[in-house]
Parts: structure tokens; sequence; C-alpha cells
């Protein structure tokens, strides 16, 4: 379960975030949703820890842990996974050793075995071929290169390697053709379960038509103005954003 | 020699001094060649003196004010140099020689073939071989002010190597310098000379080290002559002591079709200053420099290249990679020079610098002086932080700080490292950054 309340979160001085208060029961997929510059990568880099989102005020439980004072590597050894709207060129890191690197990591600060270079290269290539992901991609520099769509597939490539308990999608639909946009919805719906929790971000309600959530947020302004069931996404589908902002939730 | 008399500066005295009292003592004293080239050398220091960062190829290495006014020249010092400090090689193959304080103290591993000589310079005599004669003390000693030309007038110690013609397929020479402080300040002054007679081939695994507590100089002259399409491939560390001040100046000519390469990796010393100057001295000379500066603390590591595009169609390619941390700072000046008619020359540097504090420093200054037509020289620089995405991204995925640094970091320099060496080296030589590195995130 995770539970944000009146989440105050401020970024270079200034208050992005203004008052968020949403709750994701364990196993359920909820959407937000929003125009761009609501909040929507505030929220997901505050969720991941990222150093510089400031919270004001307010509370980020997950399961009941207060996740506020964790970094954001205890928080991935936790469980806390973001495919992130912009993945990050590392230049000289080859996307396999970053890979193994990271599930290791993870593995040890649960105090879990590591995974010698073979299991997860198994491990990997089980998963790069439901996504499509080619192997000589594994070898390139991550994310070096990569076209839009590449990235994509290898944020939810690693999700389903991670097997996060706490899922946050950022914009992952974003220039995606319509044929990457299912496989990454196949992957995605996969990993629903009944003790994962999942938090799929978008601009579009395109990504909504395949990946169904239990429930609809919409953010605007830092704050949720309106939540709802699935059919929520067809109203802002004909309606537009416009209509929501302005009257109160 | 007129102006001595003017000038009050106590640390060039220190060497003045020791010149005038020991200069008749010292290896190979009475044989006129030899006699000759240090007392010019010795005039030649005198007229500089010890660098300050008033000379422009100092300005960012103050060397007057690190130096100890009380330095005694080091002697012939036997003692078990295995327990000192790590050897960096030593899971390599090859001929091992020892340097302690600047001496020949050992030569052992594989069996030294026909192929190559070596000779110990405190030996030097009238039977002294006519290679050793012909180039000791004949390179221009650095190029602009320094310690080169005091390290020929004061020379205690070191070796001289001749590898035959045609030579190839040998096994890796390393040499290692221990360069320990004991009781009292020492000065080191040795040389080492390397001759690749024509077409011969060597791989040179150098490495410098030294557990100190008091101030220690490390005072070495290098020359390399390479002969036509000999091939030189040295690759040095040096983790000298926390009291150290490194200061080596090369020498490296390189004749018809030779290729000299060179991989120095700078992680130790208080101070360290490589001063090279290489010279492609006919067409088809090659050379390739890099170094890998990883510094922490308050230590500083000063890489000075001068390369000379003497003939038509000689190519230089020259890669400086630095990580910074603490209040260390790492210069790299690199100068190229092309002289008239050294037409098609080709040259290339590259300064990189990658600060892991606010307090660290980086300097690169690149040159060009161009006296020919029809060249291409091209060079870039770039110093910068951390990338704060990267290392959020890495962090994100449960790999903590400074496993993600190291990451960037290797990935960083891997370019400079990698190129070139074999895996084992450079299994070798990771271990050593990845061990300076961790000093490097100890200090703020
Ligand atoms: N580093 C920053 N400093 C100041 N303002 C920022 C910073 N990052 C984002 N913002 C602002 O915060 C608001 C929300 O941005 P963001 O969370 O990226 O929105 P979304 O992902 O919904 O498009 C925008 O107005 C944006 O300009
Ligand atoms: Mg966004």
């Amino acid at each position: 379960m995770l539970e944000i309340q009146d989440l105050h979160v401020r970024v270079d001085g200034k208050e992005i975030l203004k008052g968020l208060t949403l709750s994701v029961p364990t196993g359920e997929v909820h959407a937000v949703m929003g125009p761009n510059g609501s909040g929507k990568s505030t929220l997901s880099y505050t969720l991941a820890g990222r150093e510089g989102y400031e919270i004001v005020s307010g509370k980020i439980l997950f399961n009941g842990e207060d996740l506020a004072p964790l970094s954001s590597d205890a928080r991935a050894a936790r469980g806390v996974f973001l495919a992130m709207q912009y993945p990050v060129e590392i230049p000289g890191v080859t996307t396999i050793n970053f890979l193994k690197t990271a599930l290791n990591a993870q593995r040890r600060a649960r105090n879990e075995s590591e995974l010698d270079a073979l299991r997860v290269l198994k491990l990997v290539r089980e998963k790069a071929k439901a996504l499509n992901v080619p192997e000589e991609m594994l070898r390139r520099a991550l994310n070096v290169g990569f076209s839009g769509g590449e990235k994509k597939r290898l944020e939810v490539l690693q999700m389903s390697l991670f097997e996060p308990k706490l899922a946050v999608l950022d914009e992952t639909d974003s220039g995606l053709d319509i044929d990457a946009l299912r496989m990454i919805a196949e992957s995605v719906n996969a990993m629903r379960g009944p003790s994962r929790t999942m938090l799929v971000i978008t601009h579009y309600q395109r990504l909504l038509t395949y990946i169904v959530p239990n429930r609809i947020h919409v953010l605007a302004s830092g704050r949720i103005v309106k939540s709802g069931g699935p059919e929520l996404a067809l109203v802002l589908e004909e309606k537009g954003y416009e209509h929501l902002i302005g009257e109160p939730a | 020699m007129s102006s001595q008399a003017l000038r009050v500066d106590p640390k060039t005295q220190l060497f003045e001094d020791d010149f005038a009292a020991n200069s008749a003592d010292l290896p190979g004293a009475g044989l006129s060649w030899l006699d000759s080239r240090r007392v010019l050398a010795m005039e030649s220091f005198a007229a500089t003196g010890v660098p300050t960062r008033r000379m422009e190829a100092w300005k960012y290495t103050d060397l007057a004010g690190a130096l100890d006014g009380e330095l005694e020249p080091a002697t012939l010092f036997r003692a078990d140099t295995a327990a000192t400090t790590t050897d960096v090689f030593a899971d390599l193959p090859g001929t091992r020689v020892v340097l302690m304080n600047g001496f020949l103290h050992y030569i052992g591993g594989t069996a030294l073939t026909d192929d190559i000589d070596i000779v110990d310079l405190t030996q030097l005599s009238a039977r002294t071989p006519e290679w050793v004669r012909l180039y000791l003390g004949t390179g221009p000693t650095g190029g602009g002010p320094g310690l080169g030309t005091a390290s020929l007038a004061l020379m205690r110690g070191g070796i001289a190597v001749r590898v035959r013609a045609g030579a190839q397929g040998l096994s890796p020479l390393h040499l290692r310098f221990i360069n320990p402080s004991r009781s009292q300040p020492l000065m080191c002054h040795s040389r080492v000379l390397i001759v690749l007679e024509e077409d011969a081939q060597l791989d040179l695994l150098e490495s410098h080290s030294g557990v100190t507590s008091e101030q220690v100089l490390a005072n070495l002259g290098v020359e390399f002559v390479l002969k036509k399409n000999a091939r030189l491939n040295q690759i040095r560390v040096q983790e000298e002591g926390t009291h150290t001040l490194h200061i080596t100046s090369l020498d490296a000519r390189v004749a018809g079709g030779a290729h000299y390469q060179s991989l120095l990796v700078n992680l130790g010393a208080h101070l360290s200053r490589v001063d090279m100057n290489v010279r492609l001295e006919e067409p088809l000379a090659s050379v390739g420099i890099r170094a890998a500066t990883v510094l922490g603390g308050e230590a500083a590591a000063d890489v000075t290249t001068i390369v000379d595009h003497a003939a038509p169609h000689t190519k230089s390619r020259q890669l400086f990679k630095s990580v910074v941390g603490g209040r260390a700072k790492a210069v790299s000046q690199g100068r190229v020079t092309v002289r008239k008619g050294a037409v098609k020359s080709d040259s290339h540097q590259m300064f990189k610098a990658l600060l892991l504090a606010p307090r660290a420093e980086a300097d690169a200054k690149p040159e060009l002086e161009i006296f020919a037509d029809d060249v291409v020289c091209g060079h870039g620089t770039a110093i910068g932080a951390l990338d704060e995405d990267a290392l959020f991204y890495l962090r994100s995925r449960g790999i903590l700080a400074a496993e993600a640094r190291q990451m960037m970091v290797r990935a960083f320099l891997e370019d400079a490292i990698g190129e070139g060496t074999s895996e084992a080296i450079h299994d070798a030589i990771w271990a050593r950054i990845d061990a300076a590195m961790t000093n490097v995130e100890d200090v703020p």
C-alpha cells in the first residue's frame, strides 16, 4: 500500500507539489494523468528519492514505512522502482554490466545471494526477448545512442528484471509507436499481481486502453483534482484537462 | 653563472652545494665525457634554478614551495624491498629490476637474454659500453626549466638498457622504483637510459612507490632512444608515498617509422611532475601519450608534454584524463610544435577532467606552435563534475553512491587505460586505481 498524505515538495526553492494526497492499495494499478508541468515527474522523482526534491511537509508511506529518510538506493533495495520519463545515457558503462551491478546491489542490500554473470545474462535474455530488445543492445553503453523507444523498453526490461514491489512508470508511453506500446503494456500487465503496487503516470489516455487501471487520478498544479474509475480516461479524452482544472475535485 | 652571486635561493643552493661537495665522488667521476656533461648540466640547472610558479611552464605547480630545504643525498641502501609496498605488476612475467632510492638493487625474474644489456650506472668506468657513452645525458633533458639537468649533474645511480636490433617478443622489462624515506629527508637523483636499436620492441612496465615519513625528492631523468622502426610500449604507475616529490624529466627521440607509446597512471605522491619531451625526428615517427590521474587529499600531479614534430609525416596522439577529489590538483599541459617543413604532421590532444569535490582543481593547457603548411592539429578540453543525472539513475537502481561514482570514474578513464593494454595489465592497473579511488572518496 502506497499512501501519500498532503505532500508538499520544493525543487530549487519553488513549491511544485502542493498538498498531494493519493493512496494505492497493494495489488492495484493506479494511473496519474495530468497536463505538462502539472508535477507528474516531480512526484515520481520524489517517490524515487532524488536529491534536491525537498519534502516540505506531508508523508510518503510504503507498506507503513516512511520513505522520506531513505536514499534512492535504499528505496530500490526495498522494492521501489521508477521507469523514468527521460532515461539517462551513461557512456562507458555497458547495459549488461549495469543490469548485473544493479540487480546484485539490490540483492546484497536484502541479504540475498548475488547472481553470477551467467545467471544474470540468462535472466536478462529472457526478459529482453519478451520486449524485443536485441542482444546487441545489451552490449552497448547504457542508453547511449538508443532511440526513444529503445530507452523505454529498457526501462520496462529493468522493471521485470528487478521485480519491484512498487513500480512507478513516468510517461513510459510517450514517443512510442502502437506496436511498442502494446508490447510494453503486455509486460506491465504480466507484472500485475496481488503483492505489487503500480503507479502509471501518463499524459495521454491511449496507454490506459492497454493497461486498465483500478483508478485514475488527475494531477493539476501539484494537487490531485479528481479521482475516478477507468472511465475517467474517456472523459478526459473527450473533454480534455481544461474543464477539470478550475473545478475542485 | 654571473647571476649566481645575486640570487638568494636556498632551494637551488641545496643542489649546487651537493655538486660542489660531492662531484668528485659521483659515479663515473674522472671520465671526461661524463664530467663535462655533468658540469654543463649543473650550469644549465643553476641558470634557472628550482622552478617557481613565476615560470610559465610551472605556473600551476609550486615545486620550490613544496621542496624541503634540508634534503640529504640518498646513499646506497640495502633493505628488504618485498615488505615495503605492493608490486603493481607482481603477477606479470618479465625481467624484474628494482631500484631503491635510485640505486640498482636487484635484477631477477625471467632470465636476461642476449637481446638485452643492462648497465648499472653506479659502475660507470672506462669499460662502460660505447652505447652508454653515446647517449647518456645527451638529450635536451626536459625541454624547459626543471630538475632534469640536476638529475644528470647529481646522478647517483640508475640503469642503462639496450635492446639489440630486431629483438622482438621479449618478455616485459619491469622497472620497479621504490623510494622510501628513512629517518631524514632525502633527495635521490637517478637516470634511466633505454636504447632500442633498429626494429627492436620492448614492453616496459614501470612502477614508482614508497612508504614515507619524511620528504623524499625522487628526481629521475629518463632518456629513450628509439631507432628506426623500433617500438617502445611504456606503462607506468606512479603511487609514491604521501611525502614524496616525484619529478621525472623524460626525453624521447623517435626515429623514422618508430613508435613510442606511453601510458602514465598517476595515483600518488604529495607532488608529482612528469615533464615529457618527445622529438619525432624522422618521417613516420609517431607517439601516443595517455595520462590517467586519480588524486585526492591535498596531492598535486602535473603532466607536461612537449611533442616536437621535426619531420614530415609524423603523428602524435595525446589523451589526458584526470579524476580529482578533495583539494587535490591535476595539471595537464601539452605543447605541440610542428617545425618548418614538417608537412603532413598529424597531431591531436584531448584534455578531460572529472572533479569530484568542490575544492578539487584541474588545469589544462594545450598549446600549438605550427610552422608548416598542410598539417592536421586538433585539441579539445572538457572539465566538469560527475553527471548528477547519471548518478541518480544508477542509485535509483539500487547501486550505492560510492559504487555508482566508481562506475562512472571507470567509465571516464576506460579509454585512457583500456586501449592497447593486455587484460592482465589492464586488471593490474585497475586494481591500483580502485585502491586510489577509495582514498579519493575518503577525503571530502
Ligand atoms: N529543477 C526545477 N527547478 C524549478 N522548477 C522545476 C524544476 N523541475 C521542474 N520544475 C517545474 O515544476 C513543474 C512541474 O514539472 P514536472 O514535474 O516535470 O511536470 P510534468 O512531469 O507533469 O510535466 C513545472 O512547472 C516545471 O517547470
Ligand atoms: Mg514529466
